[in-house]
């Protein structure tokens, strides 16, 4: 089967929303995020900012010494959600599956629409699709947006970025590597400020060199080596993420004084344990990680973390685990910040195998106030 | 420090105690064998604080003395040399010279003061036991201990010494192993105790077939005095796990609804054969009965299926029963018996493995899928 991925990105989302609502922003750069005078950071910023160099993650003073005259708004995270509600739903009419990877930004996977003779000819098949995509979220919500098609999701998420705001880029199965190779590195979704020092270091500096780089690649970036390798020749069989699959659930509680009173630390990781368990019930799910966080007075923040065979469920058995992890390495040494447990490794929760009635003496966490 | 051993005897005191010694130890000191000469004995010392191991090996001595070396080196070397004959000397820096027919080795070592003092025992309650006793009690019960260390009251043996009886009990919570032998106990030294999974396994390892074990015990800590016929002895001391095992009297069913003799060997083979065919998500077997015939069959959709056939002399109605196979290999090879025989009440109770003798071991079904 040739696969058939489209990336779609909103173009400078929060910017736009805010534009739209507000027509005296269009056309100026606006920015959202927090107040130059605080010690916030900038969420994004329009077009018209961007040409200032202001980018997102970028401490709010430090774009407002770029972009003098940059319109300062608190973003609006509620309205921005609904928005990406109503787009999602847009994108659902399309029969494709999807992964929605963020507020903004989703795969889409239409494969099945659209097989041809061969990769090219299915991609090419797909393009009015996408093009109709776009027009309809300009129609009914008035944004735009950028989207990439492509054979995989390395591929599609890079076209969506190649020409953006409101870009439409489709490349092609054949001669991708060619495609690719004048790219620099750091349009590799993954290759971060760290990675691409390391591979500048090395040399390294457009694709293309990473195509003919002769060594391994483990050895400049870790296990990250060989998917760059075949990221660097536009290779990528990552599958689809489908469904709202939830990696772990936790939850975390910051006292209103610090404490190292155990009775409250207990009663504490009781509420969390069952809190979890709740969760892990209503979605039928099992655990087999558990791990706690600790956060003392002067913001040291450690986790600790424990695997089981048998997925669990329980409110004790989750609370049992994270006393042990706590009194293991004597964790509460001194008062406690914060608080948090957390369950990982989710999965089917299967109970086939039926347990003793014994009734084991867990550790306690003892001593202190 | 200056003595002659023969090659056969250093190694056979190395091989005693060098397996307790962690390779991830902080302390320097613990990586250490400490040498003791003294009278007609080099007497050999290994620990990690939890578990020590004193080895009291025949040597030539011509000056006593002692010192500590790290064990691998030492047992490395010693285990690759020509010559039966070795001369060990140290001199006053913890210089040990190893000097053995065409090989000179210097080793450095540490002052023999640094090394960990022996545990001392206050009240000494004890009692004496033929060692090929313990150690098939040991065997009969030691793989039924818990790796779950969050349930560290289960992470070894429980011993009981009680009305002229030793008892061994070891669970997981899924399975339990008992057995219990008359023993000549005074009043005085009645009690109970639990011996962390690491000494089990140094003892059996060491327990012979022949001699006598003398076992102390106190509060915190036991020691176990291995003693060959001809007066050669090694001591094993180790702490004890603090806390109370479960009531384990409790998980054993009373009224069993069927009786099955099963031959040992034919059924742990079929068994050990049946198991292969289980997988990580499928893994269980299941024993159904009819008349004269027990069916054992595996099945996992990625692997494939198991069917085995027994004989037996079986006049009860059908019934299907599901095992983790593991649970019941593990006590099938620890057993010598011809016949071993199996209690069932019904799909969902414990099932009971006993044999003419006095051994329990208690197995908890897994649900049929």
């Amino acid at each position: 089967m040739f696969r058939v991925i489209l990336h779609l990105d909103m173009d400078a989302f929060y910017a736009s929303v805010e534009q739209r609502d507000h027509p005296a922003f269009k056309g100026k750069p606006l920015i959202v995020g927090a107040a130059p005078a605080q010690r916030g950071v900038v969420c994004a910023a329009s077009y018209e900012a961007r040409k200032f160099g202001v980018r997102s993650a970028m401490p709010s003073s430090v774009a407002k010494r770029l972009c003098p005259d940059g319109i300062f708004i608190p973003p609006r995270m509620a309205r921005y959600r609904e928005e990406s509600d109503a787009i999602m739903r847009l994108i659902s009419g399309t029969g494709a599956i999807i992964e929605q990877v963020s507020i903004d930004e989703a795969y889409l996977d239409l494969s099945a629409a659209y097989q041809r003779d061969d990769a090219d000819a299915s991609l090419a098949a797909a393009q009015p699709q996408a093009a109709a995509l776009k027009e309809q979220i300009r129609a009914e919500r008035q944004l735009t947006t950028s989207i990439g098609i492509a054979a995989n999701k390395f591929l599609a998420k890079l076209g969506s970025d190649f020409q953006k705001p409101d870009g439409l880029t489709l490349i092609r199965e054949q001669g991708k590597a060619a495609f690719l190779r004048p790219l620099p590195i750091r349009s590799i979704h993954g290759v971060g400020q760290v990675t691409e020092k390391v591979l500048l270091q090395a040399g390294i500096e457009t694709i293309g060199d990473l195509q003919d780089y002769p060594g391994d690649l483990r050895a400049l970036v870790g296990s990250f080596g060989p998917v760059l390798k075949r990221f660097g020749v536009g290779e990528d069989d990552r599958p689809l993420h489908l469904g709202e699959e939830r990696k772990s659930i936790s939850s975390e509680t910051t006292f209103a004084r610090d404490t190292e009173d155990r009775k409250i630390l207990r009663a504490c990781l009781r509420e969390q344990a069952a809190e979890i368990s709740a969760k892990l019930k209503h979605g039928e799910i099992g655990a087999q990680t558990v791990q706690v966080k600790l956060r003392y007075g002067d913001f040291t923040t450690l986790t600790r973390r424990i695997s089981v065979e048998e997925p669990l469920t329980e409110t004790a058995d989750i609370y049992r685990l994270a006393c042990h992890l706590l009194a293991r390495d004597r964790l509460v040494s001194r008062p406690l910040r914060l608080l948090g447990l957390g369950v990982s490794g989710l999965g089917e929760a299967v109970f086939r195998q039926l347990a003793l009635p014994l009734e084991v003496p867990g550790r306690r966490l003892e001593g202190g106030g | 420090m200056n003595l002659t051993i023969s090659k056969e005897q250093l190694i056979s005191g190395l091989q005693a105690v060098q397996n307790v010694v962690s390779s991830r130890t902080t302390l320097p000191i613990l990586s250490n064998v400490l040498l003791r000469a003294q009278g007609k004995l080099l007497e050999l010392t290994a620990t990690d604080l939890d578990v020590t191991v004193v080895c009291g090996v025949e040597a030539n001595i011509k000056s006593e003395g002692a010192t500590t070396i790290p064990v691998k080196k030492l047992f490395g070397i010693v285990r690759e040399l020509n010559n039966p004959e070795i001369e060990i000397e140290v001199d006053e820096k913890h210089m040990t010279s190893l000097r053995s027919g065409a090989s000179f080795y210097k080793i450095n070592g540490l002052s023999a003061e640094e090394f960990p003092a022996l545990p001392k025992f206050k009240e000494d309650k004890r009692v004496t036991l033929p060692q090929e006793k313990v150690r098939g009690m040991m065997k009969k019960t030691a793989f039924a201990i818990s790796t779950d260390e969050s349930r560290y009251v289960l992470n070894g043996i429980f011993l009981s010494l009680k009305e002229h009886k030793l008892t061994m009990v070891a669970t997981d919570g899924r399975r339990l192993a008992l057995v219990d032998e008359e023993v000549d106990v005074t009043e005085g030294s009645q009690g109970e105790f639990i011996v962390p999974a690491k000494a089990v396994s140094e003892l059996n390892r060491l327990l012979q077939d022949k001699g006598e074990v003398e076992i102390r015990y106190s509060e915190n800590q036991a020691a176990f005095n291995l003693k060959d016929e001809k007066g050669a002895s090694t001591l094993i001391i180790s702490k004890l796990i603090e806390g109370n095992y479960p009531n384990y009297r409790q998980v054993i069913p009373a009224e069993p609804k069927e009786r099955v003799g099963l031959p040992r060997e034919e059924f742990l083979h079929a068994l050990r054969r049946a198991e292969i065919m289980t997988s990580e998500k499928s893994n269980s077997v299941k024993l159904s009965f009819s008349k004269n015939n027990l069916a054992i069959t595996a099945n996992s959709p990625e692997v494939g299926e198991a069917r085995e056939s027994l004989a037996i002399n079986y006049k009860g109605k059908d019934m299907a029963i599901a095992f983790n196979p593991k649970y019941v290999i593990d006590p099938l090879n620890a057993l010598t018996n011809d016949e071993v025989f199996l209690e069932l009440i019904d799909e969902l109770s414990p099932g009971v493995l006993k044999i003419n003798g006095p051994f329990l071991y208690v197995v908890m079904p897994m649900r049929l899928s």
